[in-house]
């Protein structure tokens, strides 16, 4: 924390603090629907900052990252449908099983030597037949999904995740805080040195001492355990699982999108990314509707256009260009 | 210092002020409630994985507000694509609300449909279900949910059923039937309601094996090679579209002639796509759906207005998506008039005593239990003639007698 705020200077400093006041104070002023909005890109910037450890720093890529956010809902949630044991207590066995598919991954790619583009095919097959997996498992519903009933006597058992749109923005927004916080303590960490000597080059780490099987093992296991719990958090926000949504290749995609975006490697990269994507999505929304252009589809042709724009202007991610222009970040000497 | 002509303000000013801003921030609700109009939001797939479902219902919903206002009600509607996407079906439900929808229709998925379920009972806003067929939708308990269409078990219970009827309507005996099924969310419901419900239906013939696929496989030769391995008179299939062709075509190439294709329930055998790309062979297979009652007059005005809308669509091939999405609007006018204010519980309260006697889809008048499922609506026997979906069963409503067995594959032109 203490390195995160030293690493920006003054200006940097009243933007974040600002930022998060805003983000504090946000349901004072915002409509339901800016809520809903706001509570997305917050869990968009949890579930960007657990792969950003994984690619940004470690340079791992994970294709298939929507697996992590599967298990864990899909742990809590048949949890609680079926012997009642509530979230908070879930959530440690769903992140167990996803951390155990995680060494899985992680032990079968590192130990064999599965580099790059290999890795992520593996990681895409690991959700992929997880997939099919789970269509098959009666206990949870199988391919026609599981769901978590509503229950109007639960209404406000925050302690159940069974609260209101403002407990669960404040949840998305507890949890993105998190995931800033870790990211910036474990940059600054041992370990997270020893990421990026890896992520630079991994034959270097290698001859310096590192142990670059455990650090990559550890990077795999923080990620999957920091992505089940978005998971848990996306049960009980939607109260519906399903296996084609929810271990789907788009998925995956969707939630590397914001970092990439933003800047991997970068503690802000996925937070920016978040904040510039979900609200794009909702803006082109109203313009194509507002402007009365009624093709379907259309809204998906402009934000791809958009991001194209964005990925070829600021091709190493927004955060790096606009902390450089807005003059946020400590100069170094 | 203190000047004489300060203004002092008195509990009665305070009082006055407040009672004045308050009907002020009330305003827009007190507007809401007593417009002359029912606002509806229609969300509809109409990108994504289900677009062309999402279409099929969109282009019934553009429709309604004129073949309504005929009939004495009053919609204005806001149309929301929700991208096959549940986080967009949400927040744009959200979005709906907040610009002043009164009541919501949708969502032809079951996941979408749950997450906007939870905001209108939040918001507390009647949603109405065109089309949903997972049964934990009315079983959830939601106060301001209805729907308007059939349960996975009631769409095979009623295709069971209506098998029968053509057995006995055409005097064509089958001795045993395969089910096949897409591996999806829908097919998976489907093998599950079949195998509680096809024992307890007691067929007059045995179900040798159900067969599941892969709605992704390039083709469906093995799951075909296996079908005629065990050579079944009568084939069931839950399909959609894209796997409906796959399926036929393989059973052409490899000489595979049921009695019958039957669908107890489901997409597929009737999308404009699957009679492009088989032509002749598209004819002669069976579904058993509930489908437009073509001699109700609601029915026929739908059409009409339809047909001057989309005049490169059939409404005989979008009427099942179009009219339960014309059913659903119509509901919540319905509701509307009778309550004769916008106000949620009001409204809600009303829809839940719907009864329509007149309508377009064949069955009763449309009623809600207490859990708000529609259990009044009727599947018919529809037939594939000259590419044209044709009501054949049950006598009162169709309009063509069924073909059975169904000629073979050679000779079709």
């Amino acid at each position: 924390m203490i390195s995160l705020w030293g690493d920006m200077n003054r200006r940097g400093q009243v933007v974040v603090a600002l930022a998060l006041l805003l983000l504090l104070v946000a349901p004072l002023g915002a409509t339901r629907y800016v809520l809903s909005v706001l509570t997305l890109i917050l869990y968009f910037v949890y579930v960007g900052q657990a792969w950003n450890l994984m690619m940004g720093y470690a340079g791992q890529l994970s294709l298939g990252h929507a697996l992590y956010v599967g298990l864990g809902g899909y742990v809590s949630a048949a949890l609680w449908v079926h012997f009642g044991i509530g979230p908070w207590l879930g959530v440690f066995p769903a992140v167990a099983v996803a951390a155990a598919f995680g060494a899985a991954i992680g032990w079968l790619g590192f130990r064999f030597g599965i580099e790059g583009v290999y890795f992520a095919l593996l990681t895409i097959a690991f959700a992929e037949f997880t997939r099919i997996g789970f269509d098959h498992i009666g206990f949870v519903g199988g391919a026609g999904g599981l769901f978590i009933p509503y229950e109007e006597q639960r209404l406000g058992q925050w302690w159940n995740l069974r609260g209101s749109q403002l407990f669960f923005y404040y949840l998305a927004f507890a949890l993105a805080a998190a995931a800033v916080l870790l990211t910036a303590l474990l940059a600054r960490s041992r370990l997270g040195y020893q990421w990026i000597a890896i992520r630079e080059d991994e034959t270097a780490a290698r001859a310096l001492g590192i142990d670059v099987f455990r650090a990559k093992l550890k990077a795999v296991l923080i990620s999957s355990s920091m992505t089940a719990i978005g998971g848990v958090f996306y049960a009980f926000y939607y109260n519906s699982l399903f296996p084609a949504q929810l271990f789907d290749m788009g998925r995956s995609i969707e939630l590397i999108l914001g970092p990439i975006v933003g800047g991997t490697g970068t503690v802000f990269g996925p937070v920016v990314g978040a904040f510039i994507l979900t609200p794009l999505g909702e803006i082109l929304i109203s313009v194509t509707e507002h402007l009365g252009i009624n093709a379907p589809g259309a809204k998906a042709v402009f934000f791809g256009l958009t991001l194209m724009t964005i990925i070829y202007l600021v091709p190493t991610g927004v955060w790096p260009w606009l902390s450089r222009k807005l003059g946020l970040a400590r100069r170094r000497p | 210092m203190r000047s004489d002509n300060h203004f002092r303000p008195s509990r009665r000013h305070v009082l006055g002020g407040a009672a004045a801003a308050g009907a002020m921030l009330a305003a827009p609700a007190v507007v809401r409630a007593q417009a002359k109009a029912l606002k509806v939001a229609v969300v509809l797939p109409r990108s994504g994985l289900f677009a062309a479902a999402g279409q099929s219902c969109y282009r019934g919903a553009v429709v309604t507000p004129k073949v309504l206002a005929d009939l004495g009600y009053s919609v204005e509607l806001v149309h929301v694509d929700f991208e096959s996407n549940v986080d967009v079906a949400r927040t744009q439900t959200e979005r709906a609300i907040a610009e002043g929808a009164q009541c919501v229709v949708g969502a032809f998925e079951s996941g979408a449909t749950l997450a906007m379920a939870q905001v209108c009972e939040q918001r507390q806003v009647p949603l109405i279900i065109n089309i949903a067929s997972v049964p934990q939708l009315t079983e959830q308990g939601y106060k301001y949910l209805v729907r308007n269409f059939l349960t996975n078990a009631q769409l095979v219970g009623n295709g069971l059923r209506l098998v029968k009827d053509l057995m006995a309507a055409t005097s064509v005996p089958f001795k045993n039937a395969v089910f096949v099924h897409a591996n999806d969310t829908f097919g998976t419901a489907q093998r599950a309601a079949m195998d509680r419900l096809f024992p307890a239906a007691e067929m007059p013939f045995p179900l040798l094996e159900s067969i599941a696929y892969d709605p992704k496989a390039q083709d469906l030769a093995v799951e075909v090679t296996k079908i005629r391995a065990l050579a079944p008179e009568l084939v069931l299939v839950t399909t959609r579209s894209s796997d409906a062709i796959k399926l036929v075509r393989d059973m052409v190439r490899q000489r595979f002639e049921p009695k019958a294709i039957i669908s107890p329930g489901s997409p597929g055998l009737y999308d404009e796509e699957f009679y492009q790309a088989l032509g002749p062979l598209a004819d002669f297979h069976l579904y058993n759906l509930p489908w437009a009652n073509a001699k109700s007059p609601v029915t026929q005005a739908l059409a009409a207005a339809y047909k001057t809308a989309h005049p490169t669509n059939r409404f005989e091939v979008d009427c099942f998506n179009a009219g339960f999405t014309f059913e659903a609007i119509m509901v919540g006018a319905d509701a509307f008039k009778r309550a004769g204010t916008a106000d949620g519980p009001t409204l809600m309260a009303a829809v839940k005593t719907t009864n329509i006697a007149e309508h377009v889809l064949t069955g009763g008048p449309i009623k809600f239990d207490e859990k708000g499922q529609n259990n009044n609506i009727q599947a018919a026997v529809v037939q594939n003639r000259n590419r044209t979906p044709t009501v054949v069963l049950p006598p009162d409503v169709a309009v063509a007698a069924p073909v059975l067995p169904m000629p073979p594959w050679q000779g079709r032109s």
